[in-house]
């Protein structure tokens, strides 16, 4: 491999979790830099998402692009990232400047790459430049050197796959063997075409004996990485992995862990079983309660659904009794695979494969795309990962296309073929040519966001039609907010994930608020008021899971026994308990809940700061497509007339009801946009923000953010 | 009828059962039916969470014969 670029270094020990050491590496001058961060650093940014928002915050403009020189790619794992004996670490941060929504994106990721960078000496890793030729870092701990390297070459079809690059270089680099003390990122072909290229990590499983994959999923990290010229990252360290945060108090983390071992072995048998079946098994539970988001989000139901439920991978696809987690230590294990899966379509058609998944997210989307055949997801899985692209927004971008197609909006002048909801023909088509950059591939890499513009173009030359007025159109059903695809769940029954999608930094992603069955199944959120309290409260610690290098399902979705005798069960606080003894065992604090709250308000505050600088931070970004709150059209509202009508009545304030069907819908849109705008208030207000969504100076202040940046940004905001 | 869903399905060996309403049987008692035909499910008869036609029900809702049950974990979401 020809090294380009290296450097000695001495990696730092991990004390209490952090090394206090941010890796800085410039792709374009080639420079290489380890930096002390300040003793207080930690403190005000926690880690993960936290330093991630700091370094997008500092070192970019609000002219920054997601390929100007000047964006940064980081990974982050943070103060608790690397403990066997507490089930669920081992996850980090990628954090940049998306091309999907030209704001701060960020994504989580699980594998041993967060872990093996701390015990190399770094808690955080900042990319920026962008090389003219392709290259690949290795950071190696044990050799103690960093070094950028010319991109090998090995054959064009697996240089072009983001699995089989990262897979070969991890073993070329380690004369040929696979070892667990050793990790990598990877980008892929679909990532130079696509704006949503997503990021690989990728290490070796000892149990199943190959290299395994988690996705840093949304929002275009792997195109910002390819854009940076930049197709993989690898990281070694041999140290060990037990204790690998150091923690102050040892006994402590122990107890910790041993009480939230306890935990999830004694309740998650009883409750989702992800143990068993992995995320899979919420695709029954959304098609029952009308979630699940069938062809573009317009029904939550299939009578085909159940041909995608969870016992059918497993049954069919999924290896069992191989304890299955992203890292060592978790007892919860849900990142189920499948071996020697023969591919029958594309260009690898034929080919036994290994799969990472499905994940649920990725049932979802093959549902949007209308198509009910489980070995067609299996394989958009499988090419999705090996293209490097995201299954949620591949999925969501086809399915909008489809709409497009099915309602006149595009014509097979425009695609080239028949793109309609349930033709797998169609759809796998479509994803190949998105990953490869050619024919209607070109417009699809594009995203939703865009999608809906060209479409307009198009339709309204050939119609001599407005293009605002039918951008109008797209805007009910394309399935989008600042640009990002909405992730696999129907919101319309749900003021408050309306919310949780709608108000969220990033766009509609779940890992900030997912509270459909909070609000619409478990009626535990009655009023707006409570509703808008949970729209604070659970983005707020779920930040902090993003910041610690934390996954979040042991928490949120293995309901503590203890939590039902508190006053507010869903938010399982017996667990987080467990959570804030680890916090404190590892890093020597006495924080409260509250104080981790603060922290994590500290951070929201920040991203919000960078949303307003990138231009989608105020209410006008908060806006959802009219799908999202209720039936779009009238074949959606006749799909559920009798419900929709009771809503009417019981919830809407509608004493008689229109005579005509057509009216009584009319009237249930109007009532739906009225509570968001209702709910946007409250949420408003509770997060301490103006009506148009800019939060208040003292707020910015309280929390130590109130720089001179960010003094002129809320000066020119009118704040 | 009662219905089983997700881990619940395996676990019972069936995907549906019906039980005899007789007059006035509320939640409660097809709480206690089902986990003493199917103490496998282990449905916990303080933190179970009962649902009637997509709705959480009480446990003292009247239960009417053609009313669909099902009992439902707890989901947040990933």
């Amino acid at each position: 491999m020809e090294i380009v670029r290296q450097i000695k270094y001495k990696p730092a020990r991990v004390a209490g979790g952090y090394t206090d050491r941010l890796l800085k590496i410039d792709l374009g001058s080639r420079e290489i830099a380890v930096e002390k961060l300040a003793p207080d650093f930690k403190d005000k940014y926690t880690g993960g998402r936290g330093y991630a928002l700091k370094a997008i915050w500092d070192g970019t403009t609000g002219d920054t692009r997601y390929d100007s020189p000047e964006n940064i790619l980081v990974m982050a794992s943070g103060p608790l990232g690397n403990e066997p004996g507490f089930p669920g670490t081992g996850k980090f941060i990628v954090g940049t400047i998306s091309p999907m929504t030209g704001t701060f994106i960020d994504s989580n990721v699980g594998g041993h790459f967060g872990p093996l960078l701390k015990l190399a000496g770094f808690d955080a890793l900042a990319v920026t430049g962008i090389s003219k030729e392709e290259v690949v870092i290795l950071i190696d701990g044990d050799a103690r050197t960093i070094a950028i390297a010319a991109a090998p070459q090995y054959d064009k079809e697996t240089d072009d796959g983001a699995l089989s690059f990262g897979d070969r270089l991890l073993k070329d680099i380690n004369d040929g063997q696979y070892s667990d003390c050793l990790a990598a990122v990877s980008a892929g072909k679909g990532a130079l075409h696509a704006r949503y290229g997503l990021i690989h990590s990728l290490y070796y499983d000892i149990r199943r004996r190959r290299i395994r994959a988690k996705q840093a999923g949304r929002g275009g990290t792997g195109t910002v990485m390819r854009a940076k010229g930049l197709k993989s990252i690898v990281v070694r360290s041999s140290l060990s992995k037990a204790n690998g945060n150091n923690p102050v108090d040892k006994k402590g983390v122990r107890a910790a862990g041993r009480a939230m071992k306890q935990v999830i072995n004694k309740a998650d048998p009883t409750q989702l079983h992800l143990s068993a079946w992995g995320t899979t098994i919420l695709s029954e539970y959304m098609d029952k309660f009308h979630i699940f988001p069938v062809d573009n989000y317009q029904y939550g139901q299939s009578p085909d659904s159940a041909k995608l439920f969870a016992h059918v991978f497993l049954d069919n696809y999924f290896s069992k009794r191989i304890p299955d987690g992203c890292y060592y230590g978790c007892n919860l294990a849900c990142a189920k695979g499948a071996e020697n899966v023969e591919l029958t379509r594309g260009p690898a058609a034929g080919r036994k494969v290994s799969i990472d998944g499905p994940e649920y997210e990725t049932v979802g989307a093959v549902a949007c795309m209308g198509i009910f055949d489980p070995q067609y997801v299996m394989e958009y899985n499988w090419y999705c990962d090996q293209y490097g692209i995201d299954v949620i927004s591949t999925g969501v971008t086809i399915a909008f296309f489809m709409e497009c197609f099915e309602r006149g909006y595009l014509s097979v002048d425009d695609t080239g073929y028949e793109l309609k909801f349930g033709s797998i023909a169609a759809a796998d088509r479509c994803l190949h040519e998105t990953a490869g950059g050619r024919g209607f591939g070109k417009i699809a890499g594009q995203g939703v966001a865009r999608g809906k513009k060209w479409v307009a173009k198009k339709y309204a030359a050939r119609n001599k039609a407005s293009q605002d007025e039918v951008i109008a159109e797209l805007n009910k059903f394309g399935m989008e907010v600042k640009g990002l695809e909405f992730s696999m769940y129907i919101t319309k029954e749900s003021l408050a994930q309306q919310g949780g999608y709608g108000l969220a930094l990033k766009g509609p992603q779940h890992d900030e608020a997912w509270l459909i069955f909070i609000d619409q199944v478990y009626q535990e959120l009655p009023t707006l008021e409570d509703k808008a309290a949970a729209l604070k409260w659970f983005p707020l610690i779920r930040t902090w899971f993003n910041a610690t290098g934390l996954c979040k399902l042991h928490w949120i979705d293995v309901r503590n026994p203890e939590a039902a005798a508190t006053d507010e069960p869903s938010k399982n606080l017996p667990t987080l308990a467990h959570y804030i003894d680890y916090l404190n065992a590892t890093t020597g604090s006495r924080k409260s809940l509250q104080d981790i709250l603060d922290d994590s308000e500290r951070l929201y505050i920040l991203q919000k700061l960078i949303n307003l600088r990138q231009g989608k931070g105020t209410r006008a970004s908060d806006q959802i497509p009219l799908r999202a709150m209720a039936p779009a059209f009238f074949n959606e509202y006749q799909s559920r007339a009798e419900y929709y009508d009771l809503w009417l009545g019981q919830n809407g304030g509608v004493k008689k009801l229109p005579a005509s069907p057509k009216q009584r819908h009319k009237l249930l849109i109007e009532r739906r946009k009225r509570d968001y705008q209702q709910l946007c208030d409250a949420v408003y207000e509770k997060k301490g923000f103006t009506p148009e969504g800019i939060p208040g100076r003292e707020i910015v202040a309280r929390f130590g953010l109130l720089d001179e940046k960010a003094k002129r940004l809320l000066d020119e905001m009118g704040d | 009828m009662i219905e089983f869903l997700g881990t619940q399905r395996t676990l019972a060996g069936a995907d549906s059962i019906e039980m005899p309403i007789i007059t006035r049987s509320r939640v409660d008692d097809v709480l206690e039916y089902v986990r003493n035909k199917y103490p496998q499910l282990k449905l916990d008869k303080d933190t179970a969470l009962v649902v009637v036609n997509q709705q959480l029900a009480s446990r003292d809702q009247v239960l009417k014969a053609d009313d669909i049950i099902s009992f439902l974990p707890f989901i947040s979401g990933g």
